[in-house]
């Protein structure tokens, strides 16, 4: 399906559409900026709906089962969007300044092509909303998985405010259609891209070097242990945050980094913190996570004896979890699933080991004494990691906070100068 | 690989305790096979401390080192060159990601062997022409999963007088045509010929159901059966229980319970499991089954549930001897089934998954399967 101003349409139409996008787009360019307060009372006003339950049939049908869209209702209040306006580009960002001689105007960056994700429900939707906020015009590709869900919500926000529909377009195509996902990318002043490395790379090669690149990937998040202000505490949400997020996450813990040289230190905290983990891991319900956890451990395991990489590692096999012990110092990922892994890093090498993986660096939940906290925080920052958490949050929301070091609604913006 | 011939060729195929010895010989020789030939399992054995001759009883089997599919779809490990493979076919990769595996001139013999002996014990082989319906793939030159080769092979219990597909090759991808399927079967009505509907369970039952939907029913001609292999697949939050679906088939079709038959099998482990006629999986001398703690993945005792380690002799091109599937099922005593077959029954019981996980760490997608441009 297509959803075109406002208008659902089969992919049968996709190219009448496509043939006539630019006109249509350039006409609403040519007229005054959609206001944030529109769009801010329009998602308002259907958030509250949806809050009430007005759309639970619509939900039930469109997520599988057992998924909500808790993460997401909070998000979709005017307190909230006015939260993130004002973090995000300040107080009354769209004002114009008056400079010495010019007066500076910011504007919407135009027309976005936004490449959405299918990892979680409602981000398709999520993402075409910080287009909207910022004024500018959205294509948004609808990810594989969608089954209709943000085609809903898109037809729910106009219907709820007309003046939007102009500001909002969406298609159903596949990687394989690159002729028209080109001609879409073509049409854009910003391309959004979230995903893993393919879908990055894919986004790079489609976007020409007019068109500026918002890019969301996939990012690692580590737990870095240099001793505690209450050590079972600590140990013990750290090991319910990586049994709770599956590891899946990108500010799930994948590695546990530890402040010290010997061996025999690892090895100790390996053997204390397997407890902690297998105490969270029995929590799970049900059979299927316990295979999960051993189907992935083993197999990793395996894929590194094959690899010629298990040479010198101690695995620490728990109930439906595992802790192994690895000689190297690289941040990577995990088995996942509650099988975690545990490195030396002293402090002195935590820069270099880091930034190896720059630009992929994202949460450090950081355990310390508190007179520490502040040396290793500057330290972590500096190394690259975007976020420095408490041991037990390191996938908790926090309001105001960036994504992955960047306010996103001011890449979706321009600034024109003007000379008086 | 003598030992392997001797025991595929055994004309008793339910005798678990005869089969004890050939099977165990024929694991250690099989085991020793890889070891030579294949550097990524010696690794393997070598890390995990095992060595063939460990095999001394049938309790020894649990400790061969047991290979995830999970692993086979991240890499590819193969005993033998590809020129001397007999065929390469793929697992059917509903997750997005499916494993490769090598099929040696040795394994397709013995396998023949199985598959006729267990024919006959079942009532497949008929020397009766029929029609055949086949609710699966069509075969393709691009298509090389080993569910399709499956049912193809299937085809061919009986001298098959035409064939009719489900899913067809239309423009590079293929479409399912369940309309044409139900046309077929109101005119196979009225053959002089029996037909035999192949497929998987999840096409039966939305074919089925749709043909009901419409009112068409039709009474197949007498000695008709279906045969259902593949699993529900990607259809699996929709699985109905075994009596809906057989219930669903005699009202429709007009084919009683006792002539239809099922298949499980898995492309790293063709072993040829068939339904007795009270619908259960009894383990054959041709495999053996254990069940492990999804926690720790040791052995667990007979009526526990757990993850399916799957193990049989039968490959020399791909390390597949035992192998673990992430379906939970569990084993019971086969007496207790009471159609004569005394091994134990084999009950599948869901899948734990693994491919609906996602993920936004980096790297994981990729690892998934997940990993498409778009």
């Amino acid at each position: 399906m297509i959803f075109a101003n406002g208008t659902l349409l089969p992919d049968t139409e996709r190219n009448a559409v496509l043939n006539g996008l630019e006109a249509q787009l350039n006409a609403v360019r040519g007229a005054p900026p959609l206001e944030a307060e529109t769009v801010i009372s329009a998602v308002d006003a259907l958030g509250r709906r949806l809050e009430a339950g007005e759309f639970a049939p619509l939900l039930a049908r469109f997520l599988p089962a057992g998924v909500g869209l808790d993460q997401l209702l909070p998000l979709l209040r005017r307190e909230a969007l006015e939260a993130k306006l004002a973090a995000e580009l300040g107080p009354e960002p769209f004002r114009p300044r008056e400079l010495a001689q010019t007066a500076t105007h910011v504007l919407p960056l135009g027309v976005l092509f936004h490449i959405a994700p299918g990892n979680m429900p409602g981000l398709p939707v999520y993402t075409a909303l910080e287009g909207l906020l910022t004024g500018n015009l959205n294509l948004v590709k609808l990810p594989h998985g969608d089954k209709g869900l943000s085609l809903a919500a898109f037809q729910l926000l106009t219907e709820q405010e007309p003046r939007l529909a102009p500001y909002l377009y969406a298609f159903d195509l596949s990687s394989g259609q690159r002729e028209d996902m080109k001609r879409l990318a073509d049409l854009a002043d910003g391309l959004v891209v979230w995903g893993g490395d393919g879908a990055i790379e894919a986004a790079r090669a489609l976007a020409g070097p007019g068109c500026k690149l918002i890019e969301w990937g996939h990012r690692l998040s580590f737990a870095y242990v240099s001793g505690y202000e209450d050590r079972d505490g600590e140990l013990s949400a750290l090991a319910r945050h990586i049994v709770e997020t599956g590891q899946r996450l990108c500010s799930s813990c994948q590695v546990i980094f530890l402040d010290a040289e010997r061996q025999e230190d690892g090895l100790a905290f390996c053997r204390a913190f397997l407890p902690y983990l297998e105490r969270a891991a029995a929590k799970r319900p049900g059979l299927g996570a316990g295979a999960s956890a051993s189907l992935s451990g083993h197999t990793a395991l395996l894929e590194r004896i094959v690899d010629g990489r298990a040479a010198g590692e101690t695995l620490f096999q728990g109930r439906g979890c595992s802790v192994i012990f690895r000689p190297d110092r690289e941040l990577e990922l995990s088995p996942m699933e509650g099988n975690v892994l545990v490195k030396l890093l002293p402090q002195a090498e935590l820069l270099p080991a880091l930034r190896r993986q720059k630009g992929r660096l994202q949460t450090a939940g950081l355990l310390c004494a508190p007179e520490r906290r502040e040396a290793l925080v500057d330290l972590l920052s500096r190394a690259g990691v975007t976020r420095v958490t408490r041991a037990g949050s390191m996938s908790a929301s926090f309001p105001g906070e960036a994504h992955d070091g960047e306010y996103p609604l001011r890449r979706c913006l321009r600034v024109v100068d003007v000379e008086r | 690989m003598l030992s392997r011939q001797r025991l595929f060729w055994r004309l008793r195929p339910y005798d678990l305790p005869g089969s004890d010895r050939a099977f165990l010989r024929a694991c250690r020789d099989n085991c020793a096979y890889h070891i030579r030939r294949c550097p990524g399992y010696a690794a393997i054995c070598r890390h995990l401390g095992f060595s063939p001759d460990q095999l001394q009883s049938m309790e020894d089997l649990a400790k061969i080192p047991v290979l995830p599919t999970l692993f086979f779809k991240r890499k590819a490990l193969f005993s033998m060159p590809q020129w001397r493979m007999a065929l390469k076919v793929t697992s059917s990769g509903t997750s997005g990601k499916f494993s490769r595996i090598g099929f040696d001139w040795g394994c397709i013999l013995a396998e023949a062997a199985m598959v006729i002996n267990l024919g006959f014990r079942h009532h497949l082989v008929s020397p009766k022409p029929a029609h055949c319906v086949i609710l699966g793939y069509k075969p393709h030159k691009s298509n090389h999963t080993g569910v399709t080769r499956t049912m193809f092979g299937l085809t061919h219990f009986s001298p098959p007088l035409s064939r009719t597909y489900a899913l067809r090759m239309v423009e590079g991808a293929y479409a399912p045509d369940l309309d044409s399927v139900a046309r077929a079967l109101k005119k196979l009505e009225r053959s002089h010929f029996p037909t035999r509907v192949i497929g998987f369970p999840s096409y039966l039952w939305f074919g089925l159901k749709r043909m009901e939907e419409l009112g068409l029913r039709v009474r197949l001609p007498k000695g008709s059966r279906i045969i259902l292999a593949g699993g529900w697949k990607q259809h699996a939050a929709q699985e109905v229980d075994k009596g809906t679906l057989y219930a669903l088939v005699e009202r429709v079709l007009g084919i009683p319970e006792d002539n239809i038959n099922e298949l499980f099998g898995a492309v790293e482990h063709p072993v040829f499991y068939n339904t007795c006629r009270r619908h259960h999986f009894h383990i054959p001398a041709y495999g053996r089954v254990i069940i492990r703690d999804p926690d720790t993945l040791e052995p667990l005792p007979m009526g526990r549930v757990g993850l399916i380690n799957l193990i049989s002799p039968l490959m020399c091109a791909t390390p597949t001897l035992s192998v673990m599937t992430d379906d939970l099922g569990c084993l019971t005593p086969g007496e207790q089934c009471g159609c004569g077959i005394s091994t134990p029954c084999l009950t599948i019981l869901g899948r734990v998954g693994m491919g609906d996980i996602q993920t936004c760490a980096a790297g994981a997608a990729e690892l998934l399967g997940k990993g498409e441009a778009f």
